[in-house]
Parts: C-alpha cells; structure tokens; sequence
C-alpha cells in the first residue's frame, strides 16, 4: 500500500466488485492493526453498503460509480463510501428487532450493530456515507 | 440415494437420502452469486417434496445479507411441505450474522450433516 494509512479505491456498482472491494478493505483495516473481527465486520458492512448502493442508489445498475476511502483514524478506521444516486437517506436506522423471516434491511442493521459511527450525509448529487470502527 | 448435479461450483454436491435433500456449499457468497445459489435451491427443491434441506456450508468463510434471504426463501419452501432447514458446520463468521438476523431461531444448527440426519423432524 503505497499510502498505509488511506486507501481509496474508484470502482462501480456492479456487484463483481463487491468481493475485491471488501478484501481490499479488510487487508487494508488488518495493515492498520485492527483486530480479525473488526476487519471482518468492516468488509461484511462495506459490502451491504455498496449493495445498498447498487439496489437503491442506483435502482440495480452495474455501470454507475462508487468511491470508497478507507483511513486510518486515531480511534480505528473510517471507511467513506460516497455514491452519485438518488441520494435517498434511509429515514431512520431500523431497530435491531427484526422478523427474521423478513430479513430485509439487514445490511442497515449491520452498520447499526457494528459500527461505532454510522453518518448518511445527503451530497447535491448523491449521498456519502460514513462508517468507523473503534480498535477496541 | 441419489445424487444432483445443480450446474454451479457453489453448491458441488447434492444427494437425496429418503426425506432429505443434503447439499454441501462452497465459497464466499454476496449478491454476485447468491442468484446463483437461489437457483440451485430450487432446482434441488423441485425434485419433490423433503422434510429436510441440509446445507453443509462449513465451506462458506463468508455470507451477506443477500445469501441470508436465499436461505430464507428456502426455509419458506420447506415449510410448506412441513420440512426443516438445516444448516451444519457453520464457520464464525457465518454464525454471526445468522445470529444478528435472528436466523440462528428458525433454522435448525448442527455440528455437522449426519448430526442433521439423526435429528428428529
């Protein structure tokens, strides 16, 4: 890693990047010194929220871009996944009481439930979102 | 016994034995290839009614929340005929989000398939 603490990677919303992207993202959270759980649940969020991307931003298509920015920060690492969709804010975080026979919204309640900060901020043209992970 | 062929490396192996349908599972799965999962699911549910789907994925190191609804998709199918769902050998990580999705209470866990076998239905 040319740069060990930032990795931004410019990919698009074809779900084929989900896999590179979120090894990449935990190779990159591992090079920081998180621990194996904490860069699992990073990629395991990175990856529902560019799917998120892909179904809702995009309304499913492949071609359209996505930027993800990984850095190192003094409490972990932030990862910044910024789209040019629809710009749609989930209106609020649903409550991690869910009918698991109606898993929709899992990956939101993934970001609820593992990460330390969860921020949508709507952009003019789409919308960035924000996640941390704490070290500890 | 008998063995199906589901056309996908994701899910290699496939057999019946009496009631139940046994499949083992391999690979990372997100939502690239989880249509590619659904399809084989129900193809191997096509071949008649089973009052077990056992899914040995203890070659499944990761799932999103995609695969999750296939899993779901086809718990619902096996209720239908009255079977069950379930899943053995299930990595860490993987048990995880079952866990947080809650699925860890509807589908039936076991160490591994002839555990799953064994079970009552």
């Amino acid at each position: 890693m040319a740069d060990e603490t930032s990795l931004k990677l410019r990919t698009t919303s074809d779900p084929a990047n989900l896999a590179p992207t979120r090894h990449r993202i935990e190779a990159f959270c591992a090079h920081q010194q998180m621990n194996p759980e904490a860069c699992d649940l990073i990629g395991l969020c990175v990856n529902e929220a560019m799917a998120n991307v892909h179904r809702h931003a995009y309304g499913g298509a492949d071609d359209q871009p996505i930027e993800v920015l990984a850095e190192r920060v003094q409490r972990g690492v932030r990862v910044s996944i910024r789209d040019w969709g629809n710009g749609h804010t989930p209106a609020t975080l649903p409550d991690v009481k869910i009918d698991p026979l109606r898993p929709g919204g899992l990956g939101l309640i993934c970001l609820k439930q593992y990460m330390d900060v969860v921020q949508f901020s709507p952009q003019p043209d789409g919308m960035l979102l924000i996640i941390e992970k704490d070290r500890t | 016994m008998s063995d199906f062929n589901t056309g996908t490396d994701l899910v290699p192996l496939a057999r019946r034995e009496g009631d139940a349908i046994i499949a083992r599972v391999e690979g990372e799965i997100d939502l690239h290839n989880s249509p590619e999962l659904r399809s084989a699911l129900l193809q191997l549910l096509q071949g008649g009614p089973a009052k077990k789907l056992i899914l040995n994925v203890s070659g499944v190191p990761y799932m999103d929340s995609s695969a999750i609804a296939v899993l779901v998709e086809a718990l619902q199918k096996m209720r239908k005929f009255g079977g069950k769902l379930y899943l053995t050998g299930l990595q860490p990580r993987v048990r995880g989000l079952l866990e947080i999705a809650r699925l860890d209470t509807i589908f039936v866990l076991k160490k591994d398939e002839q555990e799953a076998l064994q079970a009552p239905v």
